[in-house]
């Protein structure tokens, strides 16, 4: 294999230049890890807040109706999504709120996210059946929590209705029942079972984590810049006039871009490696099973050489190269939700972004996540596909580009 | 920026800062990087996100009759949630999965026949382990109990021996109607946050704006280097012109590329957007002092190394990781709700200051007076940043 | 040596290109024996690196053929490239890595073994005065050096053909006697050398036999001495004096092998066959018209002129 061979040597030459240049270090470990801690730092108290809401309620009424609306309240905070406490007036209650609303409040105020407040008289007119009204304040600003807080209260109300509801059709019409007799029915009513059951069926999540999406968005996004440093070199040993070198040699033409591919594909598939490594001993990413890893970074690396060498055969010279190589990698990098998950937006953008190579390696690993392995070979596949078309396109090219 | 100390300076400082503009405006690609791709991502930014954050619930109501189109309605009707018709579970599933949707509701086929027959149902619901998908259970969990009443009235009376089921059901939905409900009221206080008071593209507008500025002016370094490599600045050295005049003149250049970046991001954001940038002079002097410390970094960068792809990288991670910790990505309010300590450390930022100032005159209709103390913190970072990029100039260029 | 001798290291014959309609090379042929170093004389863009780059099969070519050692060489032939040593005009050289690493990759290229390599590697180095600054960086080596190290890597596989394009240009005059000095030991080792330059000093001190190439075409080709008789030139004798110059220029015509004579500003030129010799002859019948010889110059024909004559056009332009 005299065509290996060379292109070996070319290979081992090329990486060489590279690691004494150290930009690639920069490009491909410490740009993307440095970019990923800081989105991780930035981001990750925000992602990583769980769901927690400070809800208070007031009750002015003290009746049984209020003390089972106070009963229902107490099972959401064993539920674990909120806290519960009472306090005195509604004005103090919406003072809470309001504090809650303000992200820029006195951090050592009360706050809450939403109020609940129990009208005086409200049990009386419940049981008497002229209905009731209870109010929920909620905090603009923090719309989760006070939007958690009216679905628990409609809840709540609804249940009552259908107590209200199945207890007085027992009764023939025409026949109004006296507070006793109804008493006496309200246990086995609110034993009846609703016909209707809402099972969860969990979904797996074929998503990445926060930090481990940022670094995977971040590598992908910047492996595009290492491997553009193999694909290149075909430009930069024209500048050094060494080309003309290498064509006087007794090696065929071929195994000087074979060189070029090799050592694109050494430094892409290297950084992205150490990444991998990097982020999941010191920031705790969690990138899945390594062997769906390393199929699915080997897949996006050939892709973008693919890419990046038809960039590469169109340019001139180096720097346009360089400029091209930026430009294709920015826009499929924005497009293909390296920055921001534009994949989860759903709609006409989402469907653009999988022209990007970098939406599909996210997706892929997204699959991973999802806990099967066999669930990446269509990223793979949409990887290999791009990677091989690019590159038979930028064969053609290239062979006119190994000219003296 | 440092004042020249004689007319002579100035000019040549121009002739410097005009030959870079040049120079850069002359590669068609930087055209791209100045001037195209920040309208691409307020574009894809805005329409990404600027259509607010309601949590999206999906429903597959295929086939499941009347009593199924109601409680698909109902959901549909409560207040803040998005939701989507999907015309399968499959499908259903995979958008939760992959996130494009934070829950998911599947109404089985013949849900309306079994109900009215007295039978039960199960609905699905689907969703993540997050806190969003798991709060719009509530959603659906008060929809199934509103649709049950009737059912479970029926079931009841059945129960209690008094009539038959479909009877029964009869006789429960002319109980309901006459039975008053209790009324759920909502009212909501205080503000709403900064960027929910903005238009879709407005929030991307100025972020996006102070993010390129910055990102720009660091693809400055590469151009100082590129100009000591060639020999250039050694030569402008050997004219009688003194290193401040020529970062001057090199950060001029910078400047005056990172002004034109500005004013056409401004313009072209608002005719093409109809994004408001608050107080044309206030913005215009935002833009002015924040661009300057771009500038003096760019030159730092440039003064400090030796290799323009080094530069190159490490300008890539300082631009978009000062944005990103500068409030540029995350809301500065939302950040400071969250955590406050990194709320503090992005004020070491130029870009939280910028932003501030923004925020100051979009939102609460602020002037230049109003907005003074951020002028002042910019023109001081990059008073500072110069002299450093002058010193390290100087060593540069007479030192090596 | 005749024409296609057996043991000629280089042959080719026809050498034909084109870019679009401009024919940059047509017809070139010409042969080179070991030892022999020759020398390809033009202006340029005459055709010279487009000649060489098709000998050395960086080039496809439109039509012609190339024997090295006897085996032909094509653009794609691995073989007979291994033989040729190939020095560019431009440095061609990689900036970040050291000398000694340049040495060995292309050595590895053309098949050398590691451990004659190493070997040779130090030899070259030696050879070309870098063995000192062998691990430094070539950025960081002075533009002569880069130059040696430039010759260095075409030699350093014993071809036996070596190929130098132009490999003086813009270098200083101590670099460039140095450069010529190891061209001419070179070709005292037995290597084949061809070697094009606009420089004719150049050609005339280091090559057996010149080509003259103008407009892609060879337009002469021999010894020097050959070019020049072929040409029908004639040594100058140029004498700076005073007096009756019409006189002496009628009185030195008389002598037999002096071709003509002229009066130039402040003093006669002669020209004349083998002038040496007859110089006492015609500085006396000068001294005896009467005019007072301050100084004498005997200029042997030149390649320039050689080239003026054949191409209407100097060298240089």
């Amino acid at each position: 294999m005299a065509l290996l061979r060379s292109s070996l040597l070319i290979a081992r030459k090329d990486i060489t230049q590279r690691i004494r240049d150290r930009s690639v270090f920069i490009w491909g470990l410490i740009a993307p890890f440095g970019l990923a801690l800081i989105f991780s730092f930035v981001f990750n108290p925000v992602s990583d807040s769980e769901f927690h809401a400070e809800y208070v309620v007031v009750n002015e009424d003290g009746g049984p109706v209020a003390d089972g609306f106070e009963a229902a309240l107490a099972n959401v905070e064993a539920g674990g999504i909120a806290t519960i406490r009472s306090v005195e007036s509604a004005e103090e209650a919406r003072r809470q709120v309001e504090v809650g609303s303000d992200a820029f409040a006195d951090e050592q105020l009360a706050r809450a996210d939403a109020a609940f407040l129990i009208p005086p008289g409200f049990s009386e007119g419940v049981l008497a059946g002229r209905g009731g009204e209870l109010t929920v304040v909620g905090a603009r600003g923090s719309e989760l929590g006070a939007y958690v807080a009216r679905a628990v209260a409609e809840g709540f109300v609804a249940e009552l209705h259908a107590v209200d509801v199945a207890v007085k059709t027992v009764f023939p019409p025409g026949v109004e029942p006296t507070a006793e007799q109804v008493g006496a029915l309200i246990p086995a009513a609110m034993a009846v079972a609703s016909p209707i059951a809402v099972e969860d069926i969990s979904a797996g999540t074929k998503q990445l984590d926060g930090t481990t999406q940022m670094t995977a968005g971040m590598g992908v996004f910047f492996v595009f810049f290492t491997v553009a440093f193999g694909v290149s070199g075909l430009l930069e040993e024209r500048q050094y006039g060494t080309m003309t070198r290498l064509l006087a040699a007794p090696i065929r033409r071929e195994s000087i871009i074979l060189g070029k591919a090799i050592t694109s594909f050494v430094l892409g598939v290297g950084s992205l490696a150490v990444l991998v490594v990097a982020s999941t001993i010191l920031l705790g990413a969690e990138w899945g099973d390594p062997l769906g890893v390393a199929v699915l970074v080997v897949a996006v690396v050939v892709s973008a050489m693919g890419v990046l060498a038809i960039v590469a055969s169109v340019a001139r010279t180096q720097e346009q190269a360089g400029m091209f190589a930026s430009i294709v990698s920015l826009v499929f990098g924005l497009l293909g939700g390296t920055f921001f998950p534009v994949d989860q937006v759903g709609g006409v953008l989402s469907k653009v972004s999988l022209i990007a190579p970098h939406a599909w390696f996210l997706r892929g690993l997204g699959d991973l996540a999802g806990g099967e392995v066999a669930a990446i070979w269509p990223s793979v596949g949409a990887l290999l596909t791009f990677g091989v078309v690019t590159s038979a396109g930028a064969w053609v090219f290239l062979k006119k580009a190994v000219t003296p | 920026m440092g004042v020249p100390e004689k007319g002579c300076d100035a000019v040549k400082a121009l002739v410097i800062g005009a030959n870079s503009v040049r120079r850069l405006l002359r590669d068609r690609a930087n055209i791209f990087f100045v001037f195209m791709l920040p309208m691409l991502l307020i574009l894809v930014l805005g329409a990404a996100f600027g259509g607010g954050s309601d949590p999206r619930m999906g429903i597959v109501a295929e086939g499941s009759g009347r009593l199924g189109a109601e409680l698909a309605d109902s959901v549909r009707q409560t207040e803040g949630v998005d939701v989507r018709d999907y015309p399968d579970k499959d499908a259903l599933v995979v958008a939760v999965e992959r996130g494009q949707l934070e829950a998911g509701l599947i109404i089985p086929v013949g849900y309306d026949d079994t109900l009215r027959g007295g039978g039960s149902v199960a609905l699905e619901f689907v969703a993540r382990t997050d806190p969003t998908s798991q709060a719009l259970r509530n959603t659906v969990d008060s929809a199934a109990v509103r649709q049950g009443t009737l059912l479970r009235a029926a079931a009841f009376a059945e129960s209690q021996g008094v009539m038959e089921f479909s009877d029964a059901l009869e006789l429960a939905g002319r109980v309901a109607e006459a039975s008053p409900e209790v009324l759920v009221t909502q009212e909501a206080v205080g503000e709403p946050f900064v960027f929910q008071r903005l238009g879709t593209f407005d929030m991307g507008a100025y972020s996006q704006l102070l993010l390129f500025i910055f990102l720009t002016s660091m693809t400055g370094s590469s151009a100082l280097i590129q100009s000591r490599r060639l020999g250039v600045s050694r030569r402008m050295l050997a004219t009688p012109t003194s290193v401040g005049t020529i970062l001057a003149g090199e950060s001029l250049g910078r400047l005056a590329v990172a002004l034109v970046q500005g004013l056409f991001i401004i313009f072209g954001s608002a005719i093409v957007f109809g994004v408001d940038w608050g107080d044309p002079v206030a913005a215009a002097a935002i833009v002015i002092v924040f661009s300057m410390g771009a500038a003096a970094t760019g030159m730092l960068m440039g003064a400090v190394f030796k290799n323009d792809q080094q530069a190159g990288g490490l300008g890539v991670v300082i631009g978009l990781g000062l944005a990103a910790l500068g409030g540029c990505m995350l809301p500065l309010s939302i950040m400071k709700l969250f955590s406050p300590g990194l709320w503090r450390v992005a004020h070491v930022t130029p870009h939280a200051w910028g932003i501030e100032a923004f925020e100051e005159i979009i939102i609460r209709d602020g002037t230049v007076a109003d907005i003074g103390l951020q002028l002042a913190i910019l023109a001081g970072f990059a008073a500072v940043v110069f002299v450093l990029a002058t010193w390290r100039l100087r060593v540069a260029l007479t030192r090596s | 040596m005749g024409e296609g001798s057996p043991e000629a290291v280089l042959r080719c014959e026809g050498l034909r290109k084109s870019y679009g309609g401009l024919v940059a090379v047509d017809g070139v042929g010409f042969h080179i024996a070991p030892g022999e170093t020759y020398g390809l004389l033009g202006p340029n863009g005459a055709g010279k690196t487009t000649s060489i780059s098709m000998i050395a099969g960086l080039l496809e070519r439109d039509a012609g053929e190339v024997m090295v050692a006897g085996k032909p060489l094509t653009t794609r032939s691995t073989d007979a490239k291994r033989v040729v040593g190939l020095v560019p005009q431009d440095i061609a050289i990689y900036p970040d890595l050291t000398a000694r690493e340049n040495l060995s990759f292309f050595g590895r290229l053309y098949g050398m073994p590691k451990v004659e390599l190493k070997q040779r590697v130090a030899e070259v180095l030696e050879i070309v005065g870098l063995a000192d600054r062998a691990g430094d960086r070539a950025e960081e080596y002075s533009g002569g050096m880069k130059r040696r190290l430039n010759i260095g890597i075409g030699l350093l596989h014993r071809p036996r053909l070596l190929i130098l394009d132009e490999p003086t240009v813009g270098v200083d005059p101590q670099s460039r006697n140095a450069i010529l000095e190891s061209v001419e030991r070179l070709s005292v080792e037995g290597m084949a050398v061809l070697y094009t330059t606009h420089y004719m000093e150049e050609a005339e001190r280091l090559c057996d036999r010149v080509a003259i190439i103008d407009s892609g075409k060879i337009v002469a080709e021999g010894t020097r001495r050959e070019l020049v008789e072929l040409v029908g030139q004639h040594d100058r004798v140029r004498l700076t004096a005073t007096g009756d110059l019409k006189a002496a220029v009628d009185a030195a015509c008389a002598i037999d092998g002096v071709k003509g004579a002229d009066v130039i500003d402040g003093g006669i030129d002669f020209l004349a066959d083998r002038a040496g010799d007859r110089l006492i002859e015609i500085l006396t019948k000068v001294g005896a018209s009467g005019v007072i010889v301050s100084s004498v110059r005997v200029e042997e024909p030149n390649l320039e002129a050689v080239f003026l004559h054949l191409t209407g056009k100097a060298l240089r332009d």
